[in-house]
C-alpha cells in the first residue's frame, strides 16, 4: 500500500508552484508505479477526495497547486522504461522512448546527449534500439521549455512549448502514446492513430474503451481552436486523436502514468544570432520578413528595450551577469534567431540571409552576436535566461518595500498577420495605464510575455485589468490567451473570455464523462462551482436516461474548498 | 604595432570523459576548440587594437595576428579568431611538427613568428587545458630572447616601447612593466572573448589563412615534432580510481560529530 | 623510422584506435589500422589499443659518453622574504632518493640579493644554506647578486642555465610554484632540454638509469610517464605538497638547534658562484595590490569548497562560517562562479585555481574531472554529498553521504560549541 502522508509542515512546499500561488491539501502521496496510482485513485474516489496531480511544480499557472483534498506527486515515477523504433508521421522510422511521468526533462536530455541512458531492466528490443540510437545521428526530445527541471508528465499536462516550438511545435505532436489512470482507477492505453474523433463541429464524439472493458462515447465540445500556438483548454478538432485530448488537459481528465515520446534528429549544425535593433519596429519587421525566407530557423526570440535595460542595470550592479557581453546602450530591441542546418556552408548561407534581412529593415549586421561554438551558444543561452532572472531580481527588490507586489506575466499568442497589431495594442495600453513593463518571448509564434512591473499595489491592480482587456483583444484577433503555460487556476478568467461560458460548460461536461465525481485537478480550466453545476446537470440527465451513476457523485467532493486556491498570493 | 596571439586547439573540455568499459578517454569526434586561456589572450589583443582605433588615440594602428601549430583542421579555429577581430592568421601544419613536446612546439612557433611581420607583443594563454604545462609562453620568450610576464590578469597600458600589466603574485596582483618586444601569458579570467558579428564571420570565412609547412617556416626538421622533442612519453595509463574513501556513516548529527573529531585530530 | 607504428600481426581491426583519436589520425581499413596525415602522435590510440598493436617509435640515438658527463641532482631553492619555501625541502628529500639510485650527490642551488654580502657570515643566506644542508643537500651553490634579490625569471634563468652548462647536473628539480613554472621553462629552452611539469611521481628506471617522470594529463584522467633520454639535464617541476610525506619531523632543514661547529662544518660545503654580468632584468614591478579580504585559496591550509549541491546562494553564509571556524578559505566549483554566486578567484579546478590544502571539505560538490584535477594536492578531503556515487566521494579521504547543508549546519554548531 502506498503511504498517504498527512499534509504537515514538512510538505508545505508541495502546496505551491512557480506561479507563487498558495494552495492547501489534507494529504500527499508519492506513488512509484501505475498500480500504486490505481490503488490511490480507487481509495480517493471511494472517499470522494479531490486529487491534484503534480510533478516538480515548475508550472506558472498553478495547475499543480492543490485546491484541498489529496496531492498525488509523481516525481518518484522517474524511470525510463524502454525504447522502440516506430514509423513516424512521414513514414520514416523514428525512435520512441517510453518513460514514467516523473522523468525530469533535463535528465532525459542528459541521457540522450551523453548516451548514458539508465537501461537496467530493459527488454531486448529496447536495448537493441538504444544501441542503434547511439550509433546514429544525435537524437533529441525537441520541446525546450525554459525550466528544464520540469517533468515529462508536467510537459504533457500543459502541452509545454519552448523557443524551438517555432520549428518543432509544442509537446503534443511528439507524444506518441499515453497510459492514463482514470478517476475510477480504470486504465486507458492510448496510442496515436488508434482512436480518432468522429463527426464534425457540435456532433464530434470520441469512443474510448478502458483496459477493463468499459466503453465510453465522449461528446466533445463544439468550439473551434485559434489557429495559433495554443495551450488554452482541451484540444478539440474534427478527426482529432485521443492522445491529443489528454495532452494539455491540465490534469483534469486522468493521471498520466506512462508516456511514449518521439525523438527527432538534431540538426547537424546549430548556430544562433542575436540581432540588435535601434527600434522595436525594425525587430518586428525583421521577424515578419524572416519567417517566410528563413526556412532553417528553429526559433525567433524577442527581448525589448526595457528588458535589455534591466539586464544592463543588473549587470552593472554586479548581479552575477559579469560573463555576459555588454549590450550596446543604443540597442532598443533584440531578436535571437536559431538556425538549424545540415552543414556549415548551409549555415553560412543562412547567416547571409539574416544579414540581408537586417539590412532590409534598416538594421546593422555589425550589431549582431553570432554563436557558432559551444561556449558562445552557452553564453547566448545564459543571456536569454538572464533577462527574466534580472527582472525577477528587480521585482524582489520591490517586494521588500511592498510584499504584495508580484510580476504579472502574459502568455498570449496571435496569428502571424497580427504581430504588429498586438504589439501596438500592448504599447498603447501600457503607456495609457502608465505602467512599467519588460517584454520578451517567442516572437516567431507572435507569442510574447509582456511583464508588467508594478511599483505599488495600484499598478498591480491596473496591470490585472489590462490583462483582461488584452485577453478580449487577443481573442478578437483570433489568438490564444494561454499559448504555453496552460490555464491552470490563474488563467481561468482569460479562458472564459476566449471561449465564452457556453464552451467552458462543454469542457466541464467532457470532464464529467471521464471523472463523474469531478475529483481530478479541481479548479483547473474552469471553476469548481461551474464544474459542480455541470456535474449535477449530467447526473440529472443520466438519471433520466436511466444510467447508473452513483448518487453520491453528484454531491460536492469531500474536503474541497472552493476558495482554497486560485488567488494569486 | 603588431600583436601575435598563439592559440592551441584543444578538445572541448566538456567532452573529456572516461569510457567506463575501456578506461580510455572518450573523444567522440566532437570538434576541437581554442584553448580557453588563449581566448582570453586573444580578447586582450583585440582590446589593444580597439583602444588604438578609438578617436583621439595617439597610438599607432595595431594589427592582431593569430598563430597556431596543428593539424589542417585547426584552420577552422583560426578563421573563428579572424571572425572575432584578428587581422591575419598563420597555421604551422606539417607531419614534421607532429608529436612535439613543449620545446619543439615553442621552437616551431618561434619559426612561425619569424615568418610574420616583427611582433611587438606575443600573447599566449597561461596554460592549455589538455597539457596543463604552462611552459609554452616562457619557452617562446627564451627562444626569442625577450622578457616574459606570466599570469597576466589585466592590461594596464601598452605603448612607448613598453607594456604594463597586472599579473598574479602571492596574495594579490602586481603591476609589472616590460620593454617591447615581450611575451605575455594570460590568465583565463583576464577577459571573456567577444562574440563575432555576421560581418566578422564573413571576414573570417573569406580571409586567407597562411599555412606553412616546416620548410616554409624555415624550421630545422631535427628540432621539430617528435624528432626535436627531448621528452617522450614512455607509457600512459589510466590511474586506478578505486575508492579508498572511508565512509562516515550514521545520522547527520552522528556524521557531523565524527567529522568534528577527525578535524580536531588534525594539525591544521 | 619514427612515428606511430602499427604492428599488422597484432592488429585485429577493432576500431578502438579510431574512436580514441581526436584528429582522424588513424583509420581502420580491411581490419587493419593505418596512420593518416592527421596523426599528431598524441598517443591516445596507443593507450586505447587492447592488443598492444600500436606504439610510437623514436629513432634518436644519444651519445652515451656525452650523457655520462652529466652527473648529480640539483634542486632549485626558491625563497620568499628570505625564507626557503617548504617545497624545496620536499624536493631535497626526493632528490636524496634519486641520488641514492644514481650514486651521485644532491646540490641545492640558491640565489639571493647582494644585501646578504653586507650582512656577512651568519646572515640569512648562511642560515638558509645550513638548513638545506641539514635537510639532506650534499652541497650548496650560492650566488649573492642584487639581480637575484627579486624573483625575476630572466636573470635567474640566465644564471641557472649558465651554471648547468658549466657544471652539468643530470637532473634539475624545481617547485611548480608560480615563479618555478615561469623559471623552469626559461632554463629548459636555454639548455635546449626537456622539462616535465607538475610531476607526481619521480623515480629512476633501474634498467636505463633515466628519470621517469609521471604526471597527470587531461585533468588527471590519464597519467603519462615521461622520460628525457637523449638530453641533459632532465628537468621536472613538482607541485608543493606532493612529496611532503618525505620530509620527516625535523627533516625540513631544521638547523636552529645545531651547534655552531656543526653549522660551520655544513657551511664548508657551500660554494659561492657568480652571475654573468650580461644577465639583466627587463621586467620591473612597479606596484603591488594585496587582496585585503581572504587570502589566495591556492595557499590556504584549509578550504571549504561549495558545489551546486548547496542549492542556494544564501547557504554560502553557512559555508563561510564553517570556513571561518576551520581557519580556512572558501572555494567553489565552476557553476557557482558562472551563476555569479562567488568571484572567479574562488574557483577551484583546472580552469580555476589548483589548491593543496591540508584539509578540504567539499560540500555538495559532484567532482567533475576538471574540478578533481585542481584538488589533487589536498592532503585530506572530506566530501559531503547526497549521492554516494558522485565522483568526489571516490576521490575523497572521507565520504559523508548526507544532505550537505544539514551536515554543514550540524558541523558548524559542533565547532561553535
Amino acid at each position: 500500500m502506498v503511504n498517504v502522508h498527512p499534509m504537515d509542515e514538512g510538505y508545505a512546499g508541495f502546496c505551491r508552484d512557480e506561479s507563487r500561488t498558495q494552495g492547501s491539501a489534507a494529504s500527499i502521496s508519492f506513488p512509484v508505479s501505475e498500480d500504486e496510482v490505481r490503488a490511490l485513485m480507487r481509495q480517493m474516489s471511494a472517499a470522494g477526495t479531490p486529487v491534484t496531480v503534480q510533478g516538480t511544480r515548475t508550472g506558472l499557472a498553478a495547475g499543480a497547486v492543490p485546491a484541498g483534498g489529496h496531492v498525488m506527486n509523481l516525481a518518484h515515477m522517474d524511470r525510463v522504461l524502454g525504447m522502440r523504433v516506430a514509423p513516424g508521421p512521414d513514414g520514416a522510422a523514428v525512435f520512441c522512448v517510453r518513460l514514467q511521468p516523473g522523468v525530469v526533462l533535463a535528465n532525459l536530455r542528459k541521457y540522450l546527449a551523453d548516451k548514458s541512458m539508465p537501461t537496467a531492466g530493459w527488454d531486448a528490443e529496447s536495448l537493441q534500439t538504444w544501441g542503434e540510437l547511439c550509433e546514429g545521428t544525435e537524437q533529441i526530445f525537441p520541446t525546450d521549455p525554459t525550466e528544464a527541471s520540469a517533468t515529462l508528465g508536467g510537459i504533457v499536462a500543459c502541452n509545454a512549448s519552448g523557443a524551438r516550438s517555432y520549428r518543432y511545435g509544442p509537446a503534443r505532436p511528439h507524444i506518441r502514446a499515453l497510459r492514463v489512470v482514470l478517476a475510477s482507477g480504470e486504465t486507458l492505453a492510448l496510442e496515436r492513430g488508434a482512436r480518432v474523433a468522429r463527426g464534425r463541429g457540435a456532433e464530434r464524439t470520441l469512443a474510448l474503451e478502458t483496459e477493463q472493458g468499459r466503453r465510453m462515447d465522449l461528446a466533445l465540445p463544439s468550439y473551434e481552436m485559434p489557429r495559433t500556438k495554443n495551450a488554452s483548454g482541451y484540444y478539440i478538432e474534427d478527426g482529432m486523436d485521443a492522445v491529443d485530448l489528454f495532452v494539455g488537459s491540465d490534469g483534469t481528465l486522468g493521471v498520466v502514468t506512462e508516456i511514449e515520446v518521439e525523438l527527432v534528429s538534431a540538426p547537424a549544425v546549430v548556430w544562433a544570432v542575436s540581432c540588435f535593433f535601434t527600434a522595436e519596429s525594425q525587430a518586428l519587421d525583421f521577424v515578419v520578413a524572416a519567417r517566410p525566407e528563413l526556412g532553417c530557423a528553429l526559433a525567433f526570440e524577442y527581448f525589448d528595450g526595457a528588458a535589455l535595460g534591466i539586464l544592463r542595470h543588473q549587470k552593472a550592479a554586479g548581479a552575477g551577469f559579469a560573463s555576459l557581453p555588454d549590450v550596446d546602450p543604443a540597442a532598443a530591441a533584440c531578436v535571437f534567431v536559431e538556425l538549424g542546418c545540415a552543414d556549415e556552408s548551409e549555415a553560412l548561407a543562412a547567416l547571409e540571409r539574416v544579414a540581408a534581412l537586417i539590412a532590409r529593415v534598416g538594421g546593422s549586421e555589425d550589431a549582431t552576436w553570432v554563436a557558432r561554438t559551444d561556449v558562445d551558444r552557452e553564453r547566448l543561452r545564459f543571456f536569454r535566461h538572464a533577462v527574466p532572472e534580472s527582472v525577477n531580481m528587480l521585482i524582489d527588490e520591490r517586494r521588500r518595500t511592498d510584499p504584495a507586489i508580484t510580476k504579472l506575466g502574459s502568455d498570449m499568442a496571435v496569428p502571424d498577420d497580427r504581430l504588429h497589431d498586438v504589439m501596438a495594442l500592448y504599447r498603447e495600453t501600457l503607456a495609457e495605464a502608465g505602467l512599467e513593463s519588460a517584454t520578451w518571448g517567442h516572437i516567431g509564434n507572435n507569442h510574447l510575455h509582456v511583464n508588467v512591473l508594478p511599483r505599488n499595489a495600484a499598478d498591480h491592480a491596473r496591470g490585472k485589468e489590462l490583462f483582461c482587456c488584452w485577453a478580449r483583444a487577443v481573442t478578437d484577433m483570433g489568438g490564444a490567451v494561454s499559448a504555453e503555460h496552460g490555464v491552470g487556476k490563474i488563467k481561468r478568467d482569460f479562458l472564459a473570455v476566449m471561449y465564452g461560458e457556453g464552451h467552458l460548460r462543454e469542457m466541464a461536461r467532457l470532464k464529467c464523462q471521464l471523472d463523474p465525481q469531478g475529483l481530478l485537478g479541481r479548479g483547473n480550466l474552469f471553476s469548481a462551482e461551474l464544474l459542480d453545476e455541470e456535474r449535477a446537470a449530467c447526473a440529472a440527465a443520466a438519471g433520466e436516461k436511466g444510467c447508473a451513476l452513483d448518487a453520491a457523485a453528484a454531491g460536492s467532493p469531500a474536503g474541497a474548498s472552493p476558495h482554497a486556491a486560485g488567488e494569486v498570493a | 604595432m603588431h600583436v601575435v596571439v598563439c592559440v592551441k586547439a584543444v578538445p572541448s573540455t566538456t567532452e573529456v570523459r572516461m569510457d567506463t568499459v575501456t578506461h580510455t578517454i572518450v573523444r567522440d569526434g566532437r570538434q576541437a576548440v581554442i584553448n580557453p586561456f588563449d581566448t582570453a589572450a586573444l580578447e586582450l589583443a583585440l582590446r589593444i587594437k580597439d583602444a588604438a582605433g578609438e578617436k583621439g588615440a595617439p597610438a599607432e594602428p595595431v594589427s592582431v595576428s593569430v598563430l597556431s601549430m596543428g593539424i589542417p583542421d585547426t584552420e577552422r579555429l583560426l578563421r573563428d579568431a579572424l571572425s572575432r577581430g584578428a587581422d591575419a592568421a598563420v597555421l604551422l601544419s606539417d607531419r614534421a611538427f607532429a608529436g612535439a613536446d613543449t620545446l619543439a612546439t615553442s621552437y616551431a612557433l618561434a619559426c612561425g613568428l619569424a615568418q610574420m611581420p616583427p611582433a611587438d607583443l606575443v600573447l599566449c594563454g597561461k596554460m592549455a587545458v589538455d597539457g596543463d604545462t604552462a611552459q609554452i609562453g616562457p619557452e617562446i620568450a627564451g627562444a626569442l630572447g625577450v622578457p616574459c610576464v606570466t599570469d597576466v590578469r589585466e592590461l594596464a597600458e601598452v605603448g612607448a616601447g613598453r607594456v604594463r600589466v597586472w599579473r598574479g603574485c602571492e596574495g594579490g596582483t602586481e603591476l609589472a612593466e616590460a620593454p617591447l618586444p615581450a611575451v605575455l601569458t594570460v590568465a583565463k579570467e583576464a577577459a571573456d572573448l567577444r562574440m563575432p558579428s555576421i560581418a566578422g564571420v564573413r571576414f573570417g570565412e573569406r580571409a586567407r589563412v597562411r599555412v606553412l609547412d616546416a620548410p616554409a617556416a624555415g624550421a630545422d626538421p631535427a628540432r621539430c615534432g617528435l624528432a626535436g622533442s627531448p621528452t617522450q612519453v614512455v607509457r600512459s595509463f589510466v590511474p586506478q580510481r578505486t575508492s579508498v574513501a572511508v565512509r562516515v556513516e550514521g545520522t547527520v548529527a552522528e556524521q557531523a560529530a565524527q567529522v568534528a573529531d577527525l578535524i580536531e585530530g588534525m594539525t591544521l | 623510422m619514427s612515428g606511430l607504428v602499427v604492428d599488422a600481426a597484432r592488429c585485429v581491426g577493432c576500431r578502438r584506435c579510431e574512436k580514441a583519436c581526436a584528429t582522424a589520425g588513424i583509420v581502420v581499413e580491411g581490419r587493419l589500422a593505418r596512420v593518416t596525415e592527421g596523426c599528431v602522435l598524441c598517443g591516445a590510440c596507443v593507450e586505447a589499443c587492447p592488443v598492444g598493436a600500436l606504439h610510437i617509435e623514436k629513432g634518436a640515438a644519444a651519445d652515451a659518453a656525452d650523457l655520462a658527463a652529466w652527473q648529480g641532482v640539483w634542486v632549485f631553492c626558491e625563497q620568499d622574504a628570505g625564507a626557503v619555501l617548504p617545497v624545496v625541502f620536499e624536493l631535497v628529500a626526493k632528490a636524496r632518493e634519486l641520488a641514492a639510485a644514481r650514486g651521485c650527490a644532491v646540490t641545492a642551488v640558491l640565489g639571493t640579493g647582494a644585501d646578504d654580502v653586507a650582512l656577512g657570515a651568519g646572515g640569512p643566506a648562511d642560515a638558509a644554506c645550513a638548513r638545506l644542508l641539514a635537510g639532506g643537500a650534499d652541497a650548496v651553490l650560492l650566488c649573492r647578486d642584487e639581480r637575484l634579490a627579486q624573483r625575476d625569471a630572466e636573470p635567474y634563468a640566465a644564471w641557472l642555465a649558465e651554471l648547468a652548462r658549466e657544471r652539468k647536473p643530470e637532473i634539475i628539480l624545481c617547485g611548480a610554484t608560480p615563479f618555478g613554472r615561469e623559471l623552469a621553462p626559461g632554463v629548459a629552452v636555454r639548455l635546449q632540454t626537456g622539462l616535465t611539469a607538475d610531476c607526481t611521481v619521480l623515480e629512476i628506471d633501474p634498467a636505463t638509469g633515466l628519470l621517469q617522470q609521471t604526471r597527470p594529463a587531461f585533468g588527471g584522467n590519464l597519467m603519462a610517464t615521461i622520460a628525457c633520454p637523449a638530453h641533459r639535464p632532465q628537468m621536472a617541476t613538482v607541485r608543493p605538497g606532493v612529496f611532503a610525506g618525505l620530509v620527516g619531523a625535523g627533516g625540513a632543514g631544521d638547523a636552529d638547534g645545531l651547534a655552531a661547529p656543526v653549522v660551520e662544518d655544513l657551511l664548508a660545503r657551500v660554494s659561492e658562484v657568480a652571475l654573468d654580468p650580461r644577465a639583466t632584468s627587463h621586467v620591473r614591478v612597479l606596484e603591488r595590490r594585496l587582496l585585503a579580504e581572504g587570502a589566495s585559496i591556492a595557499e590556504a591550509p584549509v578550504l571549504v569548497v561549495a558545489g551546486r549541491g548547496i542549492g542556494s546562494k544564501k547557504n554560502l553564509a553557512l559555508v563561510r562560517r564553517l570556513a571561518e571556524l576551520l581557519g580556512g578559505e572558501v572555494g567553489c566549483t565552476r557553476p557557482l562562479v558562472e551563476m555569479g554566486w562567488l568571484a572567479y578567484r574562488h574557483q577551484v579546478g583546472q580552469t580555476g585555481v589548483s589548491v593543496a590544502p591540508k584539509l578540504l571539505v567539499a560540500l555538495g560538490v559532484s567532482g567533475a574531472i576538471q574540478h578533481l584535477a585542481g584538488i589533487g594536492g589536498a592532503q585530506t578531503v572530506i566530501a559531503v554529498n547526497e549521492d554516494p556515487e558522485a565522483p568526489i566521494m571516490a576521490a575523497a579521504t572521507y565520504a559523508v553521504q548526507a544532505d550537505c547543508v544539514a551536515f554543514a549546519q550540524e558541523l558548524t554548531t559542533r565547532l561553535e560549541g
